[in-house]
């Protein structure tokens, strides 16, 4: 059976297309933007011989596009989404390209579609300090006040879930947390937020809920094989989680010394506060890139919970510790192979 | 009276025109339409705008505004245009006016034959620099002008180009003057002004500096140089995407005195004749060009301090002044002339660095 991977060429996509191939599923249909990622997968080629990978260059912002990528297959692990850039740019990356794939499919059955999704979609906001998220916690009701990326994701969410009911084929949904590992970023926004060289330190002993990019691969491919998956959601992170100072911490020691301004919660909501009035009172002069809603989105430190993840099976390939120390060490890398061009 | 608004186009820079339109009490958002509900419904979320369209004629019926904002691709300008003041609207169009000056002319000529009111959103000229210069000119300080200098640096890792540079579908790469043609015409539109030619010599060349993608986005060339060569000025224009810091300036040679317009720094500095001799003429001018700028400086804290100091405010300070027309039924705030010079260049130029582009 042939399967697709959208955002192929991503940092998960990869991934998922080697567990794909350590699972059995050698049969795949890569849905890429651009050729330039390519020689990426070219790579996972040579290394897996027995895997038939087929590139699929397209834009599914392309209704016509969209359609050439899902001819004839009955499995589709859509990962493509806009992950920056202005709120229009994420909604065609993520909302308008879904829409359609969606009607790229159509009412083709059989039909599975696994949908990796964001812990992003959750109201957090609206729950207490320390509550628990997990998957039955209640979507974001002001996405429009969080972020463009978070609003983009639940409009995304639920344009698949809409279709699901109209259509009827099986959907399955992940949401994953921090997705780490080499080639990912220095910091997390749960972390902190980088103002010139200096990280304004705002996640403390809050929890961070990473998942290493081969343990989040390993979960789809989990969900997306399980018989009783489909119609469920699941929320992915790993087992051993760190909290923002261990991460900050690790990171001094393995990456470089950053200079780190920590704030504690009240301080944070404090500033969103200040900063959310001056916002209103000048017009926009400053951008409220802080606000009490933010905050409370992001920095009042949450318990996770994956349970119903490792009930149908998943088991965490990489340690945190493992995990941490080798994507620390990919940045390091990447600083000094910098310093020498 | 509040004038009522609605926006057709609802990518990126419609929320310039969103959070614009806000800010002014004398007019009401009604509605936004774009060909893609989802990019309509996204942005009407967000700033809770009370109706979404995607399909233009039906916005215009139900909504009846009396200005229409079109934020889409140059393609579609004049169509739209047609349709909108068809419908008894004004229009607000963003910058570039048309595909080309042909199609420009057309344009300016049905809003005129229908009796409405256009301009189009050459915000940094109504930068509070850029009116000071205005003024300046006005007064005569600068003379004669003999020769003008418009560098305009662009980033492209920035969201805009970060977009194009990715999609080989993406709009930019259909116009014939591409990645130049969205953005030139805040270059052209400053030295513009200066030209007493209706049709001056323009020499133009353009190169990519950037390294090779290996698709179709490679034929989107980064760097452009222009000589334009009037009867009396001369003019330089200069887009750069390479040269950091990213710097946007206008430089006026008058044959009385200078002046430096810094568009990113919102700075206007004149270079005055000093009549101080010998070494001393050397020694003087330094102080008097650090005081002017100090000025300069208190001048935008003030701004600052007063919230009067928004990356658009000079499309604040347009958008006042268009509205404004319409409810005095005074003179638009650019002129059509100078906006069709600006297109008529800019095809001059799209004609000597993609020959092969524009037919």
């Amino acid at each position: 059976m042939k399967v697709l991977v959208t955002g192929a060429g991503g940092f998960l996509g990869t991934a998922l297309i080697e567990r794909l191939i350590a699972h059995g599923y050698v049969d795949i249909r890569c849905n890429l933007r651009r050729r330039a990622n390519i020689p990426k997968l070219e790579e996972i080629s040579k290394r897996f011989p027995q895997a038939d990978l087929e590139y699929c260059i397209g834009n599914l912002k392309s209704s016509e596009e969209a359609a050439r990528a899902v001819h004839g297959v009955q499995l589709i692990f859509h990962l493509a989404a806009g992950l920056k850039g202005d709120a229009a740019d994420l909604f065609l990356d993520s909302v308008v390209s879904s829409r359609n794939l969606l009607q790229a499919i159509g009412d083709r059955k059989p039909m599975r579609i696994v949908l990796v999704s964001s812990f992003a979609v959750y109201g957090v906001a609206e729950l207490g300090r320390g509550a628990k998220v997990d998957e039955q916690t209640a979507l974001e009701s002001h996405p429009e006040w969080r972020d463009d990326y978070a609003h983009s994701k639940l409009r995304q969410e639920q344009l698949f879930w809409e279709y699901q009911r109209r259509n009827g084929f099986e959907l399955v949904v992940l949401r994953p947390g921090v997705i780490y590992g080499p080639g990912a970023g220095h910091f997390s926004s749960r972390v902190g937020i980088m103002i010139g060289k200096s990280l304004l330190y705002l996640g403390g002993g809050n929890l961070l809920p990473l998942t290493h990019v081969q343990n989040c691969a390993e979960a789809v491919v989990t969900a997306g094989f399980h018989e009783l998956a489909a119609g469920q959601v699941y929320n992915v992170h790993d087992d051993d989680l760190p909290t923002c100072r261990d991460y900050l911490r690790a990171y001094k020691k393995y990456v470089k010394n950053v200079r780190s301004v920590p704030l504690p919660y009240f301080a944070v909501q404090l500033l969103s506060k200040m900063l959310a009035i001056y916002n209103r009172y000048s017009k926009g002069q400053l951008p409220a890139v802080l606000t009490p809603y933010k905050a409370a989105s992001l920095w009042a430190g949450n318990q996770f919970d994956n349970s119903k993840l490792h009930a149908i099976g998943w088991q965490q390939l990489v340690p945190t510790v493992e995990g941490l120390r080798e994507s620390l060490g990919a940045l390091r890398a990447e600083i000094d192979s910098a310093k020498v061009r | 009276m509040t004038i009522n608004i609605a926006i057709v186009g609802c990518g990126k820079i419609a929320d310039s025109h969103v959070g614009e339109i806000r800010k002014l009490t004398c007019a009401r958002l009604v509605a936004v339409c774009d060909l893609e509900p989802i990019i309509a419904e996204q942005i009407a979320v967000r700033y809770g705008i009370p109706h979404w369209y995607s399909d233009f004629d039906r916005m215009l019926s139900e909504q009846r505004p009396d200005v229409v904002h079109i934020a889409t691709p140059p393609r579609s300008h004049l169509a739209l245009t047609q349709k909108a003041v068809r419908a008894g609207c004004h229009v607000f169009l963003e910058k570039p006016l048309a595909v080309n000056a042909i199609e420009g002319r057309r344009l300016i000529e049905c809003v005129q034959q229908a009796g409405k009111k256009m301009t189009i959103n050459y915000w940094p000229n109504f930068e509070t620099p850029a009116l000071g210069l205005k003024a300046l000119v006005a007064r005569g300080e600068l003379g004669d002008p003999v020769h003008v200098e418009s560098y305009y640096g662009y980033d492209l890792t920035g969201r805009f180009g970060q977009a194009l540079l990715s999609d080989e579908s993406h709009w930019v790469h259909h116009l014939p003057g591409k990645l130049f043609h969205n953005i030139i015409d805040h270059a052209i539109n400053k030295i513009t002004p200066f030209l007493s030619d209706e049709t001056p010599q323009v020499l133009a060349r353009a190169y990519r500096r950037r390294p090779s993608n290996d698709d179709k986005t490679d034929r989107v060339l980064d760097e452009l140089r222009v000589m334009i060569l009037g009867r009396s000025t001369s003019a330089y224009v200069t887009f750069c995407s390479h040269a950091r810091p990213v710097g946007q300036f206008l430089r006026v040679y008058g044959t009385r005195n200078t002046v430096h317009v810094d568009f990113m720094l919102r700075t206007m500095l004149v270079e005055q004749f000093q009549g101080f001799p010998t070494a001393l003429g050397r020694l003087v001018p330094p102080f008097k060009s650090s005081w002017r700028s100090f000025r300069q400086a208190a001048h935008n804290v003030g701004e600052f301090a007063g919230s009067q100091y928004h990356y658009f405010a000079g499309m604040n300070r347009l958008l006042s002044a268009f509205y404004d027309s319409i409810l005095r039924n005074s003179a638009v705030p650019i002129s059509y002339a100078e906006i069709l010079r600006v297109s008529t260049i800019m095809d001059e130029i799209f004609t000597q660095v993609y020959p092969e582009d524009v037919t």
